[in-house]
């Protein structure tokens, strides 16, 4: 599973490095593209903004798939304020920008599974997948606009995760 | 009291929770560090407050070689008081003739780990 959760992210990751590289955050000393895994990161008590935000929610099985398959449920969360050169006014579109890359960085819906135990990362001969996003409402935070996507990551379970 | 902060780190195994980064603790002095005023919340978490010198921060972001305090800020994954740790929860800032001269942080003990 956390092969999945882990390639998951770097496939994202470098997709959004290509989408827009302009879209980066200094996050622990390195400037890093605009992304990041909420759980990996020190606890915050207000999320960043113009970055995407990974959290990681649930893990289910669906009986119908094979037994060694399981869904890890994912949110993305985001949210704007515009920038200050239009004092914020154009945080309507900044937000669309961003429900625009999200839609991109999901699109293909797969990406080989890697594993980062070791440097460099090595292949495991699998394949990642998800599920088409599907987004929340937009959430008014004072001079913030937000919102959530989520998606369903799909997961080999390997020997060790039973 | 002391600045945890992570050194540099953007390795992918860095970014996926492999903590293969190392940290570093700085002193923060002069501090004066408190419990905030009692919260009559039940079962409600007691916060604590931390005041610090602004010269001192602005000394560690110059060390630092950072852009401002908020970058200085963001970067520490944690303030180490004895044996405890304390996450940030919120930030201010005291201002005299344009000068910042206090920064004011609200803080929360971490969860203990089991022993």
């Amino acid at each position: 599973m956390v092969d999945a959760k882990d390639s998951f992210y770097i496939a994202l990751r470098d997709r959004l490095t290509t989408l827009n590289p302009q879209r980066t955050m200094m996050a622990r000393g390195a400037v890093r593209p605009g992304i990041l895994v909420e759980e990996a990161e020190p606890a915050v008590s207000q999320l960043p903004r113009d970055v995407y935000v990974l959290r990681w929610t649930g893990v289910s099985r669906d009986l119908s798939l094979p037994s060694r398959m399981v869904m890890l449920n994912c949110e993305i969360h985001y949210c704007t304020a515009g920038s200050d050169a239009a004092c914020g006014l154009d945080r309507g579109r900044a937000l669309t920008t961003m429900d625009s890359e999200v839609v991109e960085m999901l699109e293909p819906a797969s990406t080989p599974a890697m594993s980062f135990d070791a440097i460099p990362a090595t292949a495991t001969g699998g394949t990642t997948f998800w599920t088409t996003p599907s987004f929340g409402t937009t959430i008014i935070s004072r001079d913030c606009l937000g919102r959530m996507a989520k998606v369903t990551v799909f997961a080999r379970q390997a020997e060790g995760d039973e | 009291m002391l600045r945890r902060a992570s050194q540099p780190c953007g390795a992918d195994g860095d970014q996926v929770g492999l903590g293969r980064g190392s940290y570093q603790d700085s002193p923060l002095s002069p501090a004066v560090f408190r419990r905030v005023r009692a919260n009559m919340q039940e079962s409600a978490e007691c916060g604590w407050e931390l005041l610090l010198s602004a010269s001192s921060v602005q000394a560690q972001v110059s060390a630092a070689q950072l852009d401002s305090a908020d970058t200085l800020f963001a970067e520490v994954v944690g303030l180490i008081v004895g044996t405890k740790t304390f996450l940030i929860e919120a930030i201010s800032s005291s201002e005299a003739f344009g000068q910042v001269y206090l920064y004011r942080l609200l803080l929360r003990e971490a969860q203990p780990k089991a022993q």
